[in-house]
């Protein structure tokens, strides 16, 4: 019992909560991926930069409500100038898998040098906004990570309610199921790229300012969770918003209790095989695609 | 008459070769992290370095010559490092090698410095294997290795607190499983018990998955041997979690740096690391030093960075007394060296390469590192283990 309690509970709790920020950060490059067809290699970058405009935000007294909302505003004309003057570039090329994939590795490179000009090779990190826990059943619990999973699962609702229960929405589906026939039938789709591009960024954005004050912030911090992030998109289907929600919780969980009985070395393995199993099984993912489902 | 001619220019080509060698820059290769989660540690080598050289260079040089710093990112990854300086020696032609951080990375490029008859010094690394049981002729340390840490951190924490119940969280490689082993050494004969042990990848993002066990074995004292950002998230996470307050907690040289403490902020508070060297030691050759890194690069040197500082000079007094870069003459001239550094004369052990230094407890107060404990560097240095040579 006591195990239960001390233990085992508190780690699915636990596993929940970096559950929530993998599918916040898997979301924006799935919804990158299922539209554009677009491997952005440099999503863990724009999570850091979220999370680095947050410092700067705050610096200038902004509070943490306030950068909720400022930093993925913030991220938005960046990422739709990404989109267009770097994207669009190399889009149309026959190679465009391979060009898209080397130019965002390219820029990841950048940004991550000139976080480090910027800011300092340093960590750093923002005050938790709500401190102190609650304890149910002595199940100790920061209120912060209550407060994550929380806002996480609105984000998500958002995101998909967003996608699917608006016109605006079902433009960018009908872009990623067809891009000729739906730019033939008036939809732009040149804008939908971009805009659906910068609305990933964003969400990377807002990840990084949400999981600041727990992960800390430094140049280097964009690869943290990408290679997670990536499995999570592969595993639950490119493309697919609940299949990234699905395969989030699902490993970040297995990844959580496989800890507590094997070495915790072997946890990253067991992620990755259960990946190539999938992929062996499904290769394209437990769900559908952006524009089939 | 022609061949008179010929030999002469032979000889004024041979003159100017020769010439040209001696205002050749010395090559120094450094091998060190520049990302990942020592970047930290690596940003702190560099700059060691880089002023140590420069002051060298401004001196003079060494024997005339310019010293010329060569960097490569090691990425953690003994893979990468050990290709880098096969590079480095092969076509960069580097003199010595330094600057490897993670004590795997300096087993691994170690190895290759002995087959391509190079040298490497650390400056960072704390396995006592690599001065102990994997020990070589081309390896030299010149900082604290984990068994002196130990020494200095068990020596107080008996002093302070006699029964505590320890746990271990180190990270899952050579330098976490060496210091946590060293530690025990010390301290379990000294009458501290082990109560759980935890061995966390490199690079962990959330530290929290491991606190069930944590509380579950209830210590009262958790030593660590985190470093750069793990250290970072694994203190901040405990405070998140309300442990923080709820045993001592203790550590390798490596977990509490000034690098780190900003961002550790509170949670920092009381943590004891016993080590070579800290900025607050108050001997006048290490304040002018702390005053002049801070106003190079904005930021207080920490134990990587002072080490490192400490190479140049070394280096610059070996290859004096051995009148030439040449690896064996250099190996002799080091081999039982003494030189000043900021934390005072440090001394390399012929027997096993391994400097000799005085060890300090120290504390966080207040948000700043105070000394509490000073432990003289021949108690602390303990046996020579390295059969090899």
């Amino acid at each position: 019992m006591e195990y239960v309690q001390f233990v085992l509970a508190p780690q699915m709790i636990n596993g929940l909560a970096i559950g929530i920020a993998v599918v916040l950060m898997a979301l924006g490059l799935t919804i990158i991926f299922g539209l554009l067809d677009v491997i952005n290699m440099a999503h863990g970058e724009f999570y850091a930069l979220g999370a680095f405009l947050g410092l700067t935000f705050a610096s200038l007294g902004l509070g943490f409500w306030a950068l909720c909302l400022v930093v993925p505003l913030a991220m938005l004309p960046i990422g739709y100038a990404v989109e267009r003057t770097l994207i669009q570039t190399v889009f149309h090329h026959r190679d465009r898998h391979i060009l898209t994939l080397l130019l965002t590795f390219g820029l990841a490179l950048i940004l991550e040098d000139a976080y480090k000009i910027i800011y300092g090779p340093n960590p750093l990190r923002p005050p938790l906004p709500v401190t102190g826990g609650t304890e149910v059943f002595e199940i100790f619990m920061p209120n912060y990570r209550l407060l994550l999973i929380g806002l996480g699962a609105a984000v998500i609702t958002g995101v998909w309610l967003l996608v699917y229960r608006t016109s605006l929405g079902a433009m960018v589906r009908a872009a990623a199921f067809d891009k000729d026939m739906a730019g033939s039938l008036g939809v732009p789709v040149k804008t939908i790229y971009s805009a659906t591009f910068a609305f990933g960024c964003a969400l990377a954005g807002l990840a990084g300012v949400l999981l600041a004050p727990i992960y800390s912030v430094f140049p280097t911090m964009g690869r943290d969770f990408i290679l997670l992030a990536f499995t999570v998109v592969i595993v639950g289907g490119m493309g697919s918003i609940k299949g990234a929600v699905v395969a989030g919780i699902v490993l970040a969980q297995i990844q959580s209790i496989a800890s507590l009985y094997v070495s915790p070395v072997w946890s990253e393995p067991i992620v990755f095989g259960i990946m190539v199993v999938v992929l062996m099984i499904r290769p394209q993912g437990l769900f559908g695609r952006l524009g089939n489902a | 008459m022609k061949r008179v001619l010929a030999a002469a220019a032979a000889a004024a080509s041979l003159a100017g070769a020769l010439s040209a060698q001696a205002a050749d820059p010395i090559k120094v290769g450094v091998i060190t992290p520049l990302s990942g989660t020592y970047a930290v540690l690596g940003q702190q080598v560099k700059w060691g370095l880089e002023l140590g050289t420069k002051e060298v260079n401004e001196a003079g040089g060494i024997m005339g010559r310019q010293v010329e710093l060569i960097f490569e990112d090691s990425e953690i990854n003994p893979a990468v490092a050990t290709a880098k300086a096969e590079r480095l020696i092969q076509v960069e032609k580097v003199a010595i090698l330094t600057g490897t951080v993670s004590s795997g990375v300096t087993l691994a490029v170690g190895q290759v410095a002995e087959r391509n008859d190079t040298l490497l010094v650390t400056t960072v690394s704390f396995s006592t294997a690599i001065t102990g049981a994997q020990c070589s002729p081309n390896v030299f340390r010149i900082n604290a290795n984990a068994a002196m840490q130990s020494n200095a951190l068990a020596a107080w924490l008996k002093a302070e607190k006699p029964d505590s119940k320890v746990f271990y969280l180190a990270p899952d490689y050579e330098m976490g499983r060496n210091t946590v082993e060293e530690f025990k050494k010390v301290a379990e004969p000294a009458g501290m018990a082990t109560v759980g042990e935890v061995y966390a990848p490199l690079n962990t993002t959330d530290y929290s998955q491991y606190f069930g066990q944590v509380r579950a074995d209830r210590p009262t004292v958790l030593y660590t041997s985190t470093g750069g950002n793990d250290s970072v998230r694994l203190l901040t996470q405990l405070q998140e979690y309300g442990l923080r307050d709820r045993f001592l907690a203790i550590g390798a040289a490596s977990a509490v740096t000034p690098a780190t403490l900003g961002a550790i902020g509170a949670a920092a508070e009381g943590f004891v690391t016993g080590v070579g060297y800290s900025p607050t030691i108050s001997t006048e050759a290490n304040q002018a030093f702390v005053k002049k890194f801070e106003a190079a690069y904005k930021t207080m040197p920490d134990l990587y960075g002072a080490d490192s500082y400490g190479f140049m000079s070394m280096y610059k007094k070996a290859v004096e007394k051995a009148g030439s870069t040449d690896t064996a003459a250099v190996r002799k001239a080091m081999e039982g060296i003494s030189w000043d550094t900021v934390q005072g004369t440090k001394t390399l052990r012929a027997g096993d390469h391994q400097a000799m230094m005085d060890m300090y407890a120290v504390a966080v107060k207040d948000g700043k590192f105070v000394v509490i404990d000073t432990i003289a560097g021949d108690k602390a240095i303990g046996p020579d283990t390295c059969e090899r040579f």
